[in-house]
């Protein structure tokens, strides 16, 4: 009642509907597709612009998805997060995107192929998209003439969506998740813990995202002149994949198709900074300084790739007897492209030297290990990633000082810095469960037929988002050659909880975790 | 041998010393080892007398020569009452590396195997108890067949020896989850030497039955020795290029039993022995060994349309990893062999001679596993993993993980090597899992039958510190490494090598060189 006994004006109120749902759950998938239409819209405009061919492809997904993540968003609201809601949250979103994300690939009938009937259109969509968002890499697109500029930009921009996350970017949006927010981040980003590079989460989602724009722009410019400026498409799109270290390119021989020593040295440098934890890169760029040298897991994941080049560059050399000039330069792109989880392949051809499932035996192994190293914690880049293999080294070699001296109290330093032993106990836990893992993927897709040798690779890579793997699903080759629908979808699945680092899918799906009466909640800040 | 140490006399004021032993945990297991190997090595020649006497007379000779030395060195030499830990791993690492050293010279010497490269492999195959062989039944003596099957039984032994009674009752350590530290090994191993014997006792049974079974399903007297002494050790040797493909329903059903209860271990043997079946009904390992084996089974049969008996044998074969086929399995299929790598890979229980990963270490992995995803949802979670009903503490479960590490690492180092040298992707890949985890048979150069006769010396070379590394279960191999770790820092700590210092002398070395030039 204001003074003056004059009654007080009702201000209009927000809809009935508005906000009547609290689902943190549904809010945050809301945006995430919300988001993904805005990019499909992006690129049904440029498809206006060339080809025309997918534009209603794409505009019609663009509605759809915009049309569900706009209500989505608009009917739920946040609400206070607890454990098991975090993990669904992250994992049910990237499940439904990656679904929604298949719609223009299979509107767009970019694999009615002769003879692959509706089914095989939508797992080969599914994969595909799978591929995209987790920014792996694998495909099983053959014809790469057909689909329209558009199409193939929106499948480069599924690579940058999926590299920096969907959720990242939902918590960017949303000011007001809080606590909850950071576990949201530290459950989709790849890594051991997430750094926190200010005190507001959201504005820590919101730097990330800056940075990666950044990254986006600065390789869309060298690749651009590398290229002899011929094609500023080419550029943007090679960026999306550099930045997430993804592996699609618009080309079916990919990098390969340039045959060009400027552009693979532009590619190498961007897949190494791809590769490298994004915080390292805001502190570069906001300090001026440089910190990388500073980093112990920066030191060690350069120092992986410049053995594993060197014993490849010999192995190439002397047991295929390739030049040593193409051996340098297959080994070298190739070890950085594998190593750094991208999967972008400089191979001109089957049998060339780039086409490294030719490769002796040994070289073939060392790329197997990188598949599973993988690139920096807090970077784009998928596997175990170099920081958790250090710790896990670091396990290994107290297990061999605990056999001379069974109580001496070991601490493992990284660095300056001690690791605590619930990181230690995490570490190995994941690396445990990724072993499973890789186990049961073997088990599931060599009994869906697919063959030994590219199972175990496809498997790893897929874990390890790398894309291209072993065997017939090499860089020259194919997925849809090599695996059954059933496998390619076991795939697909195993990108998602790759890229995700296992636990959100598995924690959203185990069912005690429903069961579990003592969880904790996170306050609501 | 750092260890050595001589004993005061034992009696203050006494004027008459005992004679002085030589304290020494590896001299003192060299020397059980030697004699038990002396004594077979010595029936093996007395065996082959009437067949091949040359052979015959050397290994009775050498055999009785290394049995008088045990004998007398073990009246010399005493193990220490509560030795290091350091020094028992170091002791075993000496230990096999003594007993394929011997292997390697007697089959070289005799000249069963021609080159020494060759009778190392051989030697090692035999003693870490790997299913892979050079040799050829038709063309070697008796005596050489059965000092084969030999090693394999001593290897076997001695495996089942330190598992049951070095580490857990030496060492009173539950760090390698020996779970003769829980209530149900304390009947079996009272004490060191009891233990020792007992399991002599029982192996030396078991063994017994075996080859009175394979007797009564019709084979010869020393194909019942070779194949029975190859499934109580786990070894899967048979002297022949087909394994047990060719041998009638009766003799592989019995090598199925026999392999089971190999797997199973010697404190299953124990129980039944004892007429005991309620520990075998509680134990957890045993049980969830059944479920694998049958799980196994079922896999393999209902995929790919297998029959029920071979798939049976072939997933004992390889959870105990003895290595014995009935059929070219590598031919089954992609899934298949995937499940039997696993299997294999998983091994057998613990206290057996078999090797794996061990069912037991699997099992509490994998409730570390669980454990670790209860506390990704709640961070103050206190997670016990159990081993019957024992909680493990941290560092238990720390140790584990990093022998599961290293256990990788070793696969992974094996791989690499073996593809280096020449083996395909996947036959290196198969080939390290199968070397390591002692099974042997592997898809791609070697094959479902363990011959190595289609693979390259570099290669058969590889397979030998891979064999070894895998027999030793791991710990051995981490205290060598931290051996040579200590002996680098030492050699620092007293300025008689740095890096620095090696460049220095290398550049000197160079320079003299080209000076000379």
């Amino acid at each position: 009642m204001a003074s003056g006994g004059v009654p007080e004006a009702t201000p209009a109120g927000p809809s009935p509907l508005r906000d009547w749902f609290a689902s943190t759950t549904l809010h945050i998938l809301g945006i995430a597709l919300a988001a993904v239409s805005l990019g499909m819209l992006a690129c049904a405009l440029l498809e206006a612009a060339t080809s025309r061919r997918d534009t209603l492809a794409l505009g019609a997904s663009a509605l759809v998805a915009g049309a569900a993540g706009g209500l989505l968003w608009y009917l739920t609201r946040p609400s206070a997060i607890r454990k098991r809601d975090i993990f669904a949250t992250v994992a049910w979103t990237w499940i439904l995107t990656t679904v929604v994300g298949a719609l223009p690939f299979m509107l767009a009938g970019t694999f009615a192929v002769p003879g692959a009937g509706f089914v095989e259109q939508v797992v080969n969509s599914v994969f595909e998209s799978a591929s995209g968002f987790s920014a792996s890499g694998s495909t099983v697109l053959t014809d790469f003439e057909s689909p329209g500029r558009g199409l193939m930009m929106y499948r480069q921009l599924t690579h940058w969506y999926g590299g920096m996350g969907v959720v990242v970017l939902a918590v960017a949006v949303l000011p007001f998740l809080g606590v909850g927010g950071l576990e949201l981040i530290t459950a989709e980003a790849p890594g051991t813990t997430s750094d926190r590079l200010t005190p507001r989460v959201s504005e820590t989602a919101r730097r990330l995202w800056m940075v990666y724009i950044g990254f986006t722009a600065c390789a869309t410019v060298a690749f651009f002149a590398a290229d002899g400026f011929s094609s500023l498409y080419d550029a943007v799109a090679h960026a999306f994949t550099l930045a997430a270290t993804g592996g699609f390119s618009v080309h079916a021989d990919s990098i390969g198709h340039y045959d060009s020593v400027a552009v693979e040295t532009v590619v190498i440098v961007f897949m190494v900074l791809g590769g490298t934890s994004f915080s390292l890169h805001w502190r570069a760029v906001t300090t001026g300084r440089v910190p990388y040298h500073r980093n112990s897991e920066f030191r060690s994941y350069l120092g992986v790739l410049a053995v594993a080049s060197a014993v490849i560059v010999i192995l190439v050399w002397l047991e295929n007897g390739l030049p040593l000039g193409s051996a340098i330069r297959g080994a070298v792109f190739t070890v950085v492209s594998l190593g750094t989880s991208t999967g972008l392949s400089n191979a001109t051809g089957s049998g060339s030297p780039g086409d490294y499932v030719t490769w002796v035996a040994g070289a073939q192994l060392v790329l197997l290990f990188l598949m599973v190293v993988g690139g920096c914690t807090g970077s784009t880049s998928g596997g175990i990633k170099v920081k958790r293999m250090q710790v896990l080294g670091l396990v290994m070699l107290r297990s061999v000082q605990h056999s001379q001296t069974p109580r001496a109290v070991i601490p493992i330093r990284l660095g300056r810095d001690t690791v605590s032993e619930n990181v230690v106990s995490r570490v190995a836990g994941f690396f445990l469960l990724h072993f499973l893992l890789v186990i049961a993927g073997l088990l599931a897709v060599t009994a869906l037929g697919g063959e030994l040798e590219t199972s175990l690779g496809s498997v790893v890579s897929a874990l390890g988002n790398m894309g291209p793997a072993l065997g017939e699903a090499g860089p020259t080759s194919n997925y849809a050659v090599a695996f059954s629908q059933p496998a390619r979808l076991v795939l697909a699945l195993l990108m998602i909880i790759g890229r995700l680092e296992i636990l959100p899918i598995l924690l959203a799906v185990v069912p005690y975790v429903y069961r579990a009466k003592d969880l904790t909640r996170v306050a609501r800040r | 041998m750092g260890g050595l140490r001589r004993t005061r006399p034992l009696l203050p004021g006494s004027t008459e010393r005992p004679p002085a032993r030589v304290v020494s945990w590896a001299l003192a297991s060299i020397v059980d080892a030697g004699l038990v190997l002396g004594v077979a090595t010595m029936l093996c020649g007395l065996a082959g007398i009437g067949d091949d006497n040359a052979d015959a007379v050397a290994f009775t000779c050498v055999g009785a020569v290394l049995a008088a030395l045990a004998a007398v060195a073990r009246r010399r030499v005493a193990p220490p009452e509560q030795p290091g830990t350091g020094r028992v791993f170091a002791g075993i690492g000496f230990l096999w590396t003594a007993l394929v050293l011997f292997g390697t010279v007697l089959y070289a010497g005799t000249g069963s195997l021609a080159r020494l490269d060759d009778a190392l492999v051989e030697s090692a195959a035999g003693f870490t108890t790997t299913s892979l062989t050079l040799l050829d039944a038709a063309e070697v003596s008796r005596s050489v067949l059965l000092f084969r099957a030999a090693t394999s039984w001593v290897g076997g032994l001695t495996a089942v020896w330190i598992g049951v009674v070095t580490l857990p009752v030496v060492l009173r350590s539950t760090a390698l989850i020996g779970y003769t530290t829980g209530r149900r090994g304390l009947d079996l191993v009272p004490s060191a030497s009891t233990g020792r014997r007992r399991v002599l006792i029982l192996y030396s049974g078991f063994t017994a039955a075996c080859v009175i079974a394979y007797l009564l399903t019709g084979l010869g007297v020393t194909e019942a020795l070779v194949v029975g002494l190859g499934t109580v050790s786990t070894g899967g040797f048979t002297g022949r290029a087909d394994s047990l493909a060719g041998y009638g329903g009766a003799t592989q059903a019995v090598a199925g039993a026999g392999m089971f209860l190999a797997g199973a271990g010697i404190f299953v043997i124990w129980w039944i022995a004892r007429g005991r079946l309620r520990p075998l009904w509680r134990s957890q390992e045993l049980r969830t060994f059944v479920v694998l084996l049958v799980a196994a089974t079922a896999a393999m049969a209902l995929h790919r349309g297998i029959g029920w008996g071979e798939a049976g044998f072939m997933a004992v074969s390889a959870m105990s990893t003895t290595g014995f086929a009935v059929v070219d399995w590598t031919a089954w299929g992609t899934a298949t062999t995937v499940i039997l790598l696993v299997a294999a890979g998983i091994g057998s229980m613990m206290g057996s001679a078999g090797g794996g990963m061990r069912v037991m270490r699997v099992q509490l992995l994998m409730g570390s596993a669980g454990g670790e995803l209860r506390r990704q949802l709640d961070p103050y979670a206190v997670v016990l993993v159990r081993r019957n009903d024992e909680a493990l503490s941290q560092r238990t479960l720390d140790r584990l993980g990093g022998h599961q590490v290293a256990y990788v690492v070793l696969v992974g180092v094996g791989a690499l090597l073996l593809g280096v040298s020449g083996v395909s992707l996947l036959g290196s890949v198969w080939g390290s899992v199968s070397a390591v985890t002692t099974f042997g048979p592997a898809v791609g150069e070697i094959g479902a039958f363990g011959l190595l006769d289609g693979v390259d010396r570099a290669e058969r070379l590889a397979l030998v510190p891979l064999m070894m590394g895998g027999r030793m279960s791991v710990p051995p191999v981490l205290a060598g490494v931290g051996l040579v770790m200590n002996w680098y820092k030492a050699a620092v700590r007293r300025g008689r090598f740095s890096v620095r210092l090696a460049s220095r002398r290398l550049e000197a070395l160079v320079e003299s060189r080209s000076g000379d030039g």
